[in-house]
């Protein structure tokens, strides 16, 4: 027994050296193991577009490099139509949701007091449904047997389902929380003393709004622009389900190219012009973000 | 204090005011008047009702009832951007995304005077709280006695007929708030405005003050001078909540030459001004400063045996807290003015003593002092005993 207990004893140093390592090469697992996941999904994918949007048509091992497939998606009109739409759909549809998330974010931030977390509990909630169901729910509420022609008295309205304006409210009802969410979160760390101090010197409500609260709330309302703008300029489910054909958008764009007129090449290009908009806007609004935080 | 003052811009008056937040009664009743250029502070311990007193003039809060008239303008119901008032608020409420300068110039720009006007009075303000080469930095990157002069400034440079200040010192240490005491009544004397101060430190009340409102539970317990506050409180709250105070409660024995007195037995006694014939039990208060140790006390002199329970060196003087029979007990504060003089240790009987007019009767003249005129500090004469005797008039 006690011969026993040395040799575990001695054995012990050994071990631990050994379980030691485990961990560090457990460490190092679990860090990689992601970003392996991601460089076999996300990374090599993108690669393989990369290359695609470069390659002459049809690809074969020995087709050579080309711009053509750039140049035809710029100047092809349906493109630049489609572009110019979505453009307009995602622009209405931020500014709606601007119009009720800087309220929305005020009130909670400032007057809600015991509701305020009910109102945030909520917002979070309405997310947490999945975007499709959201979508189908739309189409039930705008239908023209749905439930708003239903409350509305005469003939039932057309337009409003498969329409623009069903992208749009359907966009705006999406993304709702990701636009209050940070605006709020910006609005909730100003010391409310300052509005206290604005008024005491005399600035009257709107003045309040656009010397305190809008310039304060800045990067706020950036960060929620780029979270919530980007997704939407490349949405196509949205758009599939409760739009027409006089509201296709780029994601619809992209995908028909491919999937059903197999033209990687063109739907590549157009992806990653796509992507580059997107990482140009991100860039400003970081920029103009950045210009407005506060100096610590 | 003249009737015409008050109706003249920085004079304030508040009639009977009262509010209340759901079952909290916070302001039960405050009537003051302040003459232009006075430094009024209102000091109490929280939830007195000063801060709350301080918004209904600022016009954050409008009283249940009662009025509140600026400058002769009955201002009670008058929305706070509309009156001639300016606050430093106690967490500054300084705009980060501004500079100094556009912190300076927010007020003056709501009003829409000319560039050139708000260029030179952010100057000549930035000057005057000594902020001058700042004007481009960011709250952010000032101390916090930089911050709290940009406070200043953003409220004195719209040139307000009386500037509040919320306990505008309580987030700096104690070495700047000394400083910032002794610079704020400076800057109210160059200014020549009213400064209402709030504030639950007696001392940084008394340094600055011409006179302050003790308040407690939404009531001005005692309204005076800093040196009338001091040497004959009107009630025992305000006894001990401006310096250290000895209560003492003397049961009357007997009555001689107008000086009632309580016999410990021994010969020990305490005595005070009898300014009370009528009642048998006085309640009196005995600053520490005045209490002597040793026991060659006169015939005019209280004395009083005991034992030494604490004895506190603080440097300029000691204090020796001294347990009586009676089962209250006394500080007693000894001046270090002597090179190798001995204090008391724990343990030791020490014979106590102070002379009858020491002894302030309180109540006694409380009232009356503040009913006399703000300037008039020359009446009340520098001890409790000639305060007591101003009262008896």
């Amino acid at each position: 027994m006690a011969a026993i207990t040395t040799s575990a004893d001695l054995e012990r140093p050994k071990r631990e050296r050994f379980r030691g390592a485990r961990r560090r090469g457990g460490a190092l697992g679990i860090l990689l193991s992601p970003v392996g996941l991601l460089v076999v999904l996300f990374v090599l994918p993108m690669l393989i577009m990369v290359q695609m949007s470069f390659v002459e048509f049809p690809p074969n091992t020995d087709s050579g490099y080309t711009l053509d497939h750039y140049r035809e998606v710029l100047t092809n009109d349906l493109n630049l139509k489609i572009a110019w739409r979505t453009v307009m759909i995602a622009s209405i549809s931020m500014a709606i949701m601007l119009a009720i998330a800087l309220p929305l974010s005020y009130f909670m931030a400032f007057k809600a007091g015991r509701w305020e977390l009910v109102l945030l509990l909520g917002l979070v909630l309405a997310d947490e449904l999945a975007p499709v169901v959201k979508v189908y729910a739309w189409q039930v509420i705008l239908g023209r047997n749905g439930i708003l022609n239903w409350l509305i008295p005469g003939e039932p309205i057309e337009w409003l389902l498969y329409s623009r304006f069903a992208v749009i409210v359907t966009l705006s009802t999406t993304y709702i929380t990701y636009t209050t969410i940070p605006i709020y979160a910006a609005m909730k760390a100003i010391e409310p003393s300052m509005f206290e101090a604005a008024v005491d010197l005399g600035a009257g409500w709107w003045q309040q709004a656009r010397k305190i609260l809008l310039p304060l709330a800045a990067p706020g309302i950036f960060i929620a622009m780029i979270l919530v703008y980007i997704p939407m300029l490349t949405d196509f489910v949205t758009s599939d389900i409760v739009g027409g054909t006089s509201s296709v958008m780029m994601g619809q764009r992209v995908r028909d190219l491919i999937l059903q007129g197999g033209d990687w090449g063109a739907g590549s290009a157009l992806n990653f012009l796509m992507l580059a908009a997107s990482g140009i806007l991100a860039l400003v609004a970081y920029r103009l973000a950045k210009l407005n935080r506060i100096d610590a | 204090m003249s009737a015409d003052a008050i109706h003249e811009p920085g004079g304030i008056v508040l009639e009977d005011c009262r509010k209340r937040f759901g079952d909290t009664i916070a302001v039960d009743g405050v009537s003051f008047e302040i003459v232009p250029g006075e430094f009024f502070s209102m000091l109490g311990p929280s939830g007195c009702g000063k801060t709350t007193t301080l918004r209904m003039i600022a016009g954050f809060e409008t009283p249940d009832s009662g009025r509140i008239w600026l400058g002769g303008r009955d201002v009670s119901r008058l929305a706070p951007q509309k009156r001639p008032v300016n606050m430093v608020f106690q967490a500054y409420g300084l705009f980060p995304h501004m500079t100094v300068a556009e912190n300076v110039a927010f007020g003056l720009r709501i009003k829409k005077l000319p560039r050139a006007e708000i260029a030179s009075r952010v100057a000549e303000t930035m000057r005057t709280v000594r902020l001058e080469g700042m004007e481009d930095r960011h709250p952010g990157q000032l101390s916090g006695g930089q911050q709290q002069r940009v406070a200043l400034g953003r409220a004195l440079v719209n040139r307000p007929a009386a500037l509040l200040l919320d306990e505008p010192l309580g987030a700096l240490d104690l070495q700047l708030r000394k400083e910032m005491q002794l610079e704020l009544k400076h800057l109210q004397e160059r200014t020549d405005t009213t400064f209402i101060y709030v504030t639950h430190d007696q001392e940084e009340a008394m340094t600055m003050s011409d006179r302050i409102a003790v308040m407690r539970a939404g009531v001005v317990e005692q309204l005076g001078t800093p040196r009338e506050l001091y040497a004959t409180p009107a009630t025992a709250f305000v006894a001990g909540f401006i310096g250290v105070s000895n209560l003492v409660t003397l049961r009357v024995d007997r009555r001689t030459e107008g000086i009632a007195a309580m016999d410990l037995g021994g010969g020990d006694r305490i005595l005070a001004p009898d300014t009370d014939g009528a009642r048998d039990e006085l309640t009196i208060t005995v600053r520490p400063e005045w209490i002597k140790l040793g026991a060659d006390a006169g015939p005019r002199d209280s004395r009083v045996s005991g034992t030494v329970s604490d004895v506190v060196y603080l440097g300029s003087v000691t204090q020796v807290v001294v347990d009586l029979p009676t089962g209250e007990r006394l500080t007693v504060h000894r001046l270090n003015d002597e090179l190798g003089a001995i204090d008391p240790r724990p343990g030791q009987r020490v014979t106590l003593r102070w002379a009858a007019d020491h002894s302030y009767v309180i109540g006694s003249g409380g009232a009356s002092p503040t009913d006399g005129d703000a300037d008039d500090e020359a009446a009340t004469a520098p001890t409790g005993a000639a305060g007591a005797a101003q009262g008896r008039r």
